[in-house]
């Protein structure tokens, strides 16, 4: 057999090729927008996990929420030491007990412990 | 305008688009390569439904590979050749290993007079012929004188060199001539 001969032959073979069913291309198609959607679809969000901002880091070094109590208080009683020191230990009783009474009424005085009977 | 394959621009561009998310590329991509990919697949494989699976998972690792495609490195075609070829090659060798090498040989049915049933008794000689070359002559001679591809795109699906491709195909078309001299007269050839 020649080349010209096998040339026809390859000829025939080319126009006797299958021709793709339209369930292959719908298939073929679908995979295409499948895989599409796979790609536009948000990654899967990463495990959550908790951000730890600013005060969690600040409470993390000082030993967490139980700390922030005792640290709360004592904030407080600055605030409140802040507020009153500034008048003196005087305004300090006088807030707490009214002005009528002295510092020196709380005591017992000598004569109490000398008086006999 | 309708989109048919023959519309929409190169493979490449296409497939570039399809990687960006656009579906009219894919459809045309669809329409102009998986006839391709199936054609050439059926002719080594000889089994319309397995050439279909290969079609469709060559078409399916197309889809994946599109975004990260880079430009200008590779055409579209010879990339799909390659993974044809490749996936072609594992289904013979796995039918080699079930004992199921031998291929029917197509009907023979006789060829009358007319012109369609000589173009289809040519055809069907020739599958059976093609089918009795070593892997890699047949390979080469589908690639060359079926699908038309030039030497040097054949050598990148088949990874060797160009003479390489030109000695396979040139003794795979001597097997050729030689397997079928005694069919001649029954293929139409006038006797000299």
């Amino acid at each position: 057999m020649n080349d010209t001969e096998l040339e026809a032959l390859f000829s025939a073979a080319r126009t006797d090729r299958p021709e793709p069913s339209a369930a292959l291309l719908a298939r073929v198609m679908a995979d295409a927008m499948a895989e599409a959607e796979a790609r536009a679809a948000p990654a899967p969000a990463p495990r959550a996990r908790p951000t730890r901002g600013g005060l969690a880091r600040i409470l993390g070094l000082i030993g967490g929420w139980p700390a922030m109590g005792g640290l709360a208080t004592a904030g407080l009683m600055g605030v409140w030491i802040g507020y009153a020191a500034p008048g003196g230990f005087d305004a300090v009783t006088a807030t707490m007990l009214g002005s009528g009474y002295d510092v020196s009424d709380m005591m017992p005085g000598l004569d109490a412990y000398l008086t006999e009977g | 305008m309708p989109f048919d394959a023959e519309s929409g621009g190169s493979d490449e561009d296409l497939l570039l688009a399809y990687g960006q998310g656009d579906a009219r590329a894919a459809r045309v991509l669809t329409l102009r390569l998986t006839p391709r990919a199936l054609g050439y697949a059926a002719r080594l494989l000889r089994d319309t439904a397995e050439a279909e699976d290969v079609a469709q998972e060559a078409m399916l690792r197309l889809w994946r590979i599109a975004p990260e495609w880079r430009a200008g490195e590779a055409k579209v075609t010879t990339w799909l050749y390659r993974v044809v070829t490749n996936l072609c090659t594992d289904r013979l060798r796995r039918r080699r290993g079930q004992g199921l090498d031998e291929v029917p040989e197509p009907e023979d049915d006789a060829p009358g007079a007319e012109a369609r049933l000589i173009a289809q008794a040519r055809a069907d000689a020739l599958d059976a012929a093609l089918a009795a070359l070593p892997e890699r002559q047949r390979q080469a001679v589908i690639l060359r004188h079926i699908e038309g591809l030039s030497n040097p795109e054949i050598a990148g699906i088949m990874e060797i060199g160009i003479e390489a491709v030109e000695s396979l195909t040139a003794r795979g078309k001597r097997a050729l001539a030689l397997a079928l001299a005694g069919r001649r007269s029954e293929l139409g050839f006038e006797d000299d």
